[in-house]
């Protein structure tokens, strides 16, 4: 069993066992990063998915799974899915930004070259 | 008994999906029938139930008024689901792909406003790279998450290519440290928008393709406590 808890463990007021699978990633210095994820997904649903994942990645899908929590959290209604909207409308913003420099580019290309056949001649 | 219409089980109705797929009682007022049928919306929420759990979402649905329910609901069925595919990164992934986009794009939009600038000014002059209304292009960290409150989200824009035309938001730039200068709010869309949304999905609609970060840098790139 762990001397120290980790923060799922506090937070679930129990024991923290030695083989505790929240233990490497709930560190007991930060308590919110379990509560939010707790809110979310549920400590259950979180150990399930964890067990099913390999030891290398889990550190990952705990960020993962603490980012979409936090997302959440700020926002109920739309979560990441608002952060996934906006980038999208960021690209299609920058997209049309992209062919109006592109175009107006070509006008000054073009306007250029007419200047140099006329200095030509 | 085949339900159209109104799911809910109050009109006589068959269990909504939900208490379907819990195999329980659909009690009048169920918080899940107005938005999981009993044909599909029982695989729709098995998905749900799996990675969030029923009573959690029961809890947020209680907690967002009535008329966002189907935005939520549909939110939710997309990160469900973004995590049955993806269990390490769920839609984080996406977030990062599309974050990579957005860089290299204003990468190639400053090269490109600098190039003009040095074809409509009569003398060579340094290239002045604009100041880009996304402001810092750092990784996404999880403490410069921007605070998005908006009205209304098209969520049909999440569900189609990123070469889609069809988006008319007027975004304002945010001036402070968030990352991409995302804009914290928009008015667009409708309820009847959303609902044909919402079918959509519910019907098969299209999940955009999540390419893995790679490395495992990439995600703690994206995600980093600081």
């Amino acid at each position: 069993m762990n001397p120290k808890r980790c923060a799922a463990c506090k937070y679930l007021r129990r024991r923290c066992p030695k083989d505790c699978v929240f233990s490497p990633y709930f560190p007991p210095n930060d308590p919110q990063k379990f509560a939010c994820v707790h809110r979310i997904y549920g400590a259950g649903n979180v150990s399930k998915m964890l067990q099913q994942l390999p030891d290398q990645t889990r550190a990952e899908a705990v960020e993962s799974l603490c980012f979409e929590a936090k997302c959440r959290v700020d926002d109920p209604v739309y979560g990441c899915v608002g952060i996934i909207h906006l980038l999208k409308t960021q690209i299609q913003k920058t997209q049309n930004e992209l062919a109006k420099t592109q175009a107006e580019i070509a006008v000054s290309q073009t306007k250029l070259s007419q200047t140099q056949n006329s200095d030509f001649m | 008994m085949s339900s159209s219409g109104n799911p809910s089980s109050s009109g006589g109705g068959g269990p909504c999906g939900a208490c379907k797929f819990l195999r329980r009682k659909c009690v009048a007022g169920c918080i899940f029938a107005p938005y999981f049928d009993s044909e599909q919306g029982a695989a729709h929420f098995a998905a749900v139930h799996k990675v969030f759990g029923a009573s959690n979402v029961s809890k947020l649905l209680q907690h967002v008024p009535e008329h966002k329910r189907p935005d939520a609901v549909v939110s939710i069925c997309f990160e469900a689901q973004a995590r049955l595919r993806d269990p390490i990164y769920g839609c984080v992934s996406h977030i990062v792909s599309l974050q990579q986009q957005v860089v290299s794009l204003q990468t190639e939009l400053s090269y490109l406003q600098a190039h003009l600038a040095t074809l409509e000014l009569p003398q060579p002059q340094p290239p002045q790279v604009p100041v880009s209304s996304s402001g810092s292009l750092q990784a996404l960290s999880i403490t410069d998450l921007p605070s998005i409150s908006p009205s209304v989200y098209d969520l049909s824009s999440i569900f189609e290519p990123v070469m889609s035309s069809t988006w008319a938001m007027q975004q304002q730039p945010r001036p402070s440290d968030h990352l991409f200068g995302v804009p914290s709010s928009s008015n667009i869309g409708g309820g009847g928008e959303l609902q044909a949304l919402a079918r959509e999905f519910i019907h098969g609609g299209q999940m955009p393709a999540q390419p893995s970060p790679g490395t495992s840098g990439s995600a703690s790139t994206v995600i980093k406590r600081e």
